[in-house]
């Protein structure tokens, strides 16, 4: 009653509008406009047939490309000439690639889904879960020729004997450095570990220093693996027995102790799958491990920035120059969908495959087809982007061939591999060392310990 | 004005002022994120609280539209908004019609057992969605829900019900009883005392219960994300992490002008009925 009486005062003292008033006449307008809009929502559900001409229907779950244009081709381009040729109606959901996993197992979960699920790393672990892809995989590799080695060694369980997911693509990883403040420090290029080694302080020094990852994310993961593999240090053998614990893991511990201590800050324990894109972007980052996402996306919004980035393959190290693939596109087909379902995804797939030039060139070269004959002259296609420093991208096609490899190797990307990636166990043993928690030899034994029990638990589930 | 009165409005602005900047702060931020150009944005040396053109910027001068304009034209943020109301109002409503008398019943009818049963039912809101999702997923499946809002609006309502159901049972019991007694001895039915008398009086708790349960609707993800994955069947807090944030390259200014254009109904909202959602979590109906 208060309330009210004050109100209408204050009506009579203001000529009629109080603040109040004027908020609910706001927000009255905008319930109006909310409601005239309520009719178009998406009650009904997605329509089967939208124009009730196509027989089929094909759904899609893939991650959000970070190349719109990727996208917009695959959607609008592509899925709708092969679905007109097909008579099927083909419709693509997209995801952020974080939520992939959780909405892979609530698919799982509720036994029902979409008929062709794009994952962004080998699945082993839902290997009850999925088809054997074998006979797709077999037709491909007639008409384009074999499946590379890190496509098959990522995809196939040796054990089993099952393909347990179609490996579509690969990214390679090269490194993006400033070829500006590498000059400036006097450091030629970042070509061997020891020259990134010997520039880091110096760069941290004129406030940038370099950028790899520590943390529980993809990136991180991605690089340290790597740099272990470049001493020599490897998280299982060809017979998938756990070797993590060996003087090259040593080696590259007490290297990224030394890397951390002089050439990096602290930020890079807390960092997401997108930080190093942003400290690189940002003009701070002199150095960073990342796909062509960042050299991109610097032609983009930066275009000085993007003049100065240069990429080489990953650094040598006293052991090997060996990296690994950053992301690998996996198609699966679960099990629980229909035998014409299975049938009409494994010719989308195979199709696909097989025609990839086209997903190459709309994927700005980020794609790079896990059945390397499907696409011809790479050097080529590849010298052909227009972006300063012209030709800059070559590098891709060395990196692809020479220089990538599968995670797990030498052996096969089996279930207990992708578990041991997924809780990474690796940047948290590299974290360990570099904070003065552990030393190399207990960080490396403690990380052999966890990683035995994991390969135990996989071997008695015969997946291994 | 009194040097006394001065003195203490001054006080109290000294106080509240630094909280009140604080609080606004991200909203300056988000404000001032989404107009900037790239150039802009990811230049370490610009003062990142105002516009700087930058020299040879492939996006002209700083500030621009064209990031806002994107998620207009690009993607399907309209539609988002739309799906989020649509959602958000059905929620509400079923949160209503269930949990006001649920509440009522605890706090009038049930004694001692009333306090523990919601207490449990409050227990029942703190299970998180990602326990939930998986087995939920399955539930969605068979009942041909899946990518349907429906999904959306048979599952919030699983913890906006609980926490207003706990809520309305303590608002309820600081209605004197005297009043509902008053009203039976004058003639009135059960519900006729439910309609006629308590529920005016408990305004300011339904319109908490409104407002919260909205806010949990538009905020939720891990359904939305799990149940929903067409683009243009999603919500707000499904769509906007999806289309625009692409592998790990975040359109920032496209992400804060997303999320602050719906701040605003809602902070609208807020102020609209503010005295009685104070009300409505402090209790009084004394009159």
């Amino acid at each position: 009653m208060a309330d009210h009486d004050d109100e209408l005062e204050e009506l009579g003292r203001t000529g009629g509008l109080t603040r109040r008033e004027v908020v609910r006449r706001g927000l009255g307008s905008f319930v109006v406009l909310y409601s005239g809009a309520l009719p178009k929502t998406a009650v009904a559900g997605v329509p089967k047939f939208r124009h009730r001409e196509l027989k089929n229907s094909l759904r899609i779950m893939q991650w959000s490309h970070f190349v719109p244009a990727y996208d917009t081709w695959f959607d609008n381009v592509y899925t709708k000439k092969w679905g007109e040729k097909h008579d099927t109606e083909v419709s693509v959901d997209h995801i952020n690639l974080a939520q992939l996993p959780a909405r892979a197992q609530a698919e799982v979960a509720a036994r029902s889904g979409h008929d062709i699920f794009g994952h962004l790393s080998p699945q082993a672990g839902l290997e009850d879960q999925v088809i054997d892809h074998r006979e797709i995989v077999e037709e491909v590799q007639r008409k384009v020729g074999k499946v590379s080695t890190v496509g098959r060694k990522s995809c196939f369980n040796p054990k089993t004997k099952k393909w347990h997911g179609f490996p579509e693509n690969f990214v390679p990883d090269p490194v993006h450095y400033r070829k500006d403040l590498f000059a400036q420090v006097g450091v030629k290029s970042p070509n061997t570990w020891h020259d990134v080694l010997v520039a880091a302080p110096k760069l941290k020094a004129i406030g940038h220093p370099v950028g790899i990852g520590m943390s529980n994310e993809l990136d991180s993961n991605m690089a340290l693996i790597a740099l272990l593999q470049c001493f020599g240090g490897f998280i299982q053998d060809a017979n998938a027995r756990v070797t993590i614990n060996s003087k090259g893991t040593r080696d590259a511990l007490k290297f990224m102790q030394s890397l951390f201590k002089t050439g990096m800050t602290n930020e890079v324990f807390a960092w997401t799958a997108a930080s190093n894109n942003q400290g690189f972007l940002s003009g701070r980052l002199a150095l960073a491990m990342n796909a062509i996402s960042i050299a991109r996306s610097a032609e983009d919004q930066n275009p000085d920035l993007a003049k100065k980035t240069a990429l080489l393959p990953i650094p040598k190290g006293p052991d090997r120059r060996l990296g690994l693939e950053h992301v690998m596109g996996v198609y699966t087909i679960w099990k629980f969908t229909s035998k014409p379902q299975q049938k009409l995804a494994k010719r989308f797939i195979a199709d696909l495959e097989m025609g990839y030039a086209s997903a190459f060139k709309n994927s700005k070269y980020y794609n790079f087809p896990a059945f390397p004959k499907a696409v011809f002259e790479y050097r080529k296609r590849l010298g052909a982007d227009p972006h300063q420093p012209k030709g800059k991208y070559r590098i891709l096609d060395t990196i692809a061939r020479k220089y990538t490899v599968n995670v797990g190797f030498p052996g096969y990307s089996n279930a207990a591999v992708d578990e041991i990636f997924n809780t990474y166990l690796i940047p948290q043993m590299f974290a360990a060392v570099a904070q003065g928690k552990s030393t190399p030899a207990e960080a490396a034994k403690a990380a052999e310990q966890q990683m035995k029990k994991i390969f135990a638990k996989w071997r008695r589930l015969k997946k291994i | 004005m009194s040097w006394s009165n001065i003195r203490s409005n001054g006080l109290s602005y000294l106080v509240v002022g630094p909280f009140a900047i604080v609080l606004a702060f991200p909203f300056y931020w988000m404000l001032t994120t989404m107009l900037k150009t790239n150039g802009d944005l990811y230049n370490p040396e610009n003062v990142p609280f105002k516009f700087t053109t930058v020299k040879g910027d492939p996006e002209g001068r700083s500030p621009t539209f064209d990031h806002v304009s994107f998620i207009f034209h690009h993607t399907n943020y309209v539609r988002w908004l739309e799906n989020t109301a649509f959602v958000g109002a059905l929620v509400v409503v079923i949160t209503l019609v269930l949990a006001v008398p649920a509440g009522y019943a605890l706090a009038r009818l049930s004694g001692r057992l009333g306090q523990s049963v919601g207490v449990g039912i409050f227990l029942t809101y703190l299970v998180p969605p990602t326990l939930l999702f998986l087995p939920l997923s399955r539930v969605i499946s068979k009942l041909g829900l899946q990518d349907r809002l429906w999904s959306l609006v048979l599952v919030y309502p699983s913890f906006t019900i609980p926490f207003s159901t706990w809520l309305l049972m303590g608002f309820f019991k600081t209605i004197p009883l005297e009043l509902e007694d008053a009203a039976l001895i004058d003639g009135c039915s059960r519900l006729k005392a439910l309609w006629r008398v308590i529920f005016p009086i408990s305004i300011p708790g339904i319109l908490t219960v409104v407002i919260f349960s909205f806010s949990l609707c538009v905020n939720e993800f891990v359904y939305a994300i799990s149940f929903i994955s067409g683009s243009t069947h999603r919500t707000l807090s499904a769509g906007v992490p999806t289309d625009l944030i692409r592998g790990d390259v975040f359109f920032w200014q496209s992400l804060m002008a997303a999320t602050l254009i719906p701040s605003i109904p809602l902070a609208l909202l807020y102020n609209s009925f503010l005295n009685r959602f104070i009300a409505g979590f402090t209790g009084g109906a004394f009159r």
